[in-house]
């Protein structure tokens, strides 16, 4: 104890001492530790949370772009089967008009035809009225007398009826 | 560019006024010093030239009493300190903010490192637990160390007290009371944090009779060879038990004397080298440097072996040997 006491041991020093120690401790871990933690541990936290929030938005990010180049290749498809479509329907607007024209045209021929025949039928017949008539007038004329022109007319009738050279048609 | 004739920034004449003032401060310091004397004899310089012989002295001087209670040199160095750190960390500390000054930056630096430490070796849930003490054990130490060396009064203010004129700052480290302080802290945590773990199952580290019962009753079933060899087992276990129950207390003494003898024998070789040559200031400054490195280093030393003895302590043996 002796050896010690020449060194400076002392029971009242090394109490006071481990006191400071205890003070300083306790006091540290007020205005030091505790404070400095919490900032750490909290910009920790913020750090972790801006990685995440980053994470999230390049994900978000590269999902939207993935979204962004479906529909683009959608809108692309659906812009290629539009004219696709366009076509088709120009296709057939264009083989219906043509349709539609060469029927019309069929149809006006057809109709002229008949039209024609429906003229020469009215030619034809007036043509017979008025030979039918001429005859009679003719024969009448050198047996001179008047014929019955009702029953002669029959007669020429049915005769250019038979006749094949004036046959309607 | 024109070529700059000079040394070390400075123009030659002045270098040489330098070099020529300081050898001479030399010259008559060696003269006057002990070193001249003893060679040269007594010149005849004036007395104020000669440095009074450091008086070495390991006990701290009690500078005054409070409620009967005798507060040392050192006491008042610890106080200092204790104001320094406690004031610098309310400082840093009572205005926090997330993106850092200068200051709270460096504070942050200091006290993340230590934390990181501490993490690193003991884990991350006790590395937050000892974290304090290691990092109280460290600041104190290390300031102690650094406020004696950089604040001026340490070791020149002198009062006068009913012992004589005695000096009222001395360096807290340099007391042995001090260290044996810290020690104690030390292995009281130590204590602590081994029972808190461990609970009852801490004193299986020192005094393990399991292996002694094991080996009886393996003698008492019959199996005579599996009985001898527990038994002397668990007299081997209960000597390596209170060899380390009795190397728990060595510690205390190791880190008292380490940094009792380092930070002391620092001390003493400033002194005596400013002794033995006078007006040698100058050239003490790096020992000034080696001595803030040394302080620097007992604190790496102190607060990093009560961290591994804090770690170890909340190992049961069992673990460890995993």
């Amino acid at each position: 104890m002796e050896g010690l006491g020449s060194l400076g041991f002392s029971i009242p020093t090394l109490i006071a001492q481990v006191v400071n120690v205890a003070i300083l401790f306790g006091l540290l871990y007020l205005v030091a530790y505790k404070p400095i933690m919490r900032m750490l541990d909290e910009r920790s936290r913020k750090i972790k949370e801006s990685m995440d929030n980053t994470e999230r938005i390049k994900e978000q990010a590269e999902r939207a772009e993935e979204e962004a180049s479906k529909r683009i290749e959608a809108a692309a498809k659906e812009g290629q089967e539009a004219i696709a479509r366009a076509m088709r329907t120009g296709e057939d607007v264009r083989q219906e008009a043509q349709q539609k024209a060469k029927s019309e045209g069929e149809a006006l021929i057809t109709r002229a035809r008949s039209e024609i025949q429906r003229e020469r039928d009215e030619a034809i017949e007036q043509l017979r009225e008025s030979f039918a008539d001429i005859t009679i007038e003719a024969a009448g004329k050198v047996i001179d007398r008047t014929l019955d022109k009702k029953a002669h007319r029959d007669i020429i009738d049915k005769v250019l009826k038979e006749s094949t050279t004036l046959k309607k048609g | 560019m024109p070529e700059k004739k000079g040394c070390l920034g400075c123009s030659f004449p002045l270098v040489i006024g330098l070099a020529v003032f300081f050898l001479a401060l030399l010259g008559i310091g060696i003269a006057a010093g002990p070193v001249g004397k003893s060679i040269f004899g007594d010149l005849g310089l004036p007395a104020w030239l000669s440095v009074p012989q450091p008086e070495l002295k390991l006990p701290a001087d009690t500078v005054f009493h409070l409620f009967g209670f005798p507060i040392t040199n050192s006491v008042v160095a610890a106080w200092i300190t204790i104001i320094f750190l406690v004031g610098f960390s309310y400082l840093i500390t009572r205005r926090m903010k997330l993106v850092p000054g200068r200051l709270q930056t460096i504070f942050e630096f200091l006290v993340g490192w230590l934390y990181d430490l501490c993490v690193s070796v003991a884990g991350e849930v006790n590395g937050r637990r000892f974290f304090p003490v290691v990092a109280t054990i460290f600041l104190f130490v290390a300031f102690n160390a650094w406020l004696a060396l950089l604040v001026p009064g340490y070791g020149s203010i002198t009062i006068h007290t009913a012992e004589g004129e005695i000096h009222l700052l001395r360096a807290a480290n340099t007391d042995f009371n001090m260290p044996l302080a810290l020690a104690l802290t030390s292995f009281g945590f130590f204590w602590y944090f081994g029972f808190k773990a461990l609970g009852i199952r801490f004193m299986e580290n020192f005094l393990n009779v399991k292996v002694l019962k094991d080996g009886f009753r393996q003698l008492f079933k019959g199996k005579l060879v599996d009985g001898l060899l527990g038994i002397f087992t668990g007299f081997m276990t209960i000597v390596t038990g209170l060899l380390e129950l009795l190397s728990v207390f060595i510690r205390v003494i190791s880190l008292t004397f380490r940094l009792f003898g380092n930070m002391t024998a620092g001390e003493i070789l400033i002194f005596v080298m400013l002794f033995l040559v006078t007006f040698l200031s100058v050239l003490v400054l790096p020992l000034y440097g080696l001595e803030l490195l040394i302080g620097f280093i007992q604190a790496i030393i102190f607060g990093g072996l009560t961290l591994i003895f804090l770690t170890v302590a909340v190992q049961s043996h069992g673990e460890e040997a995993h």
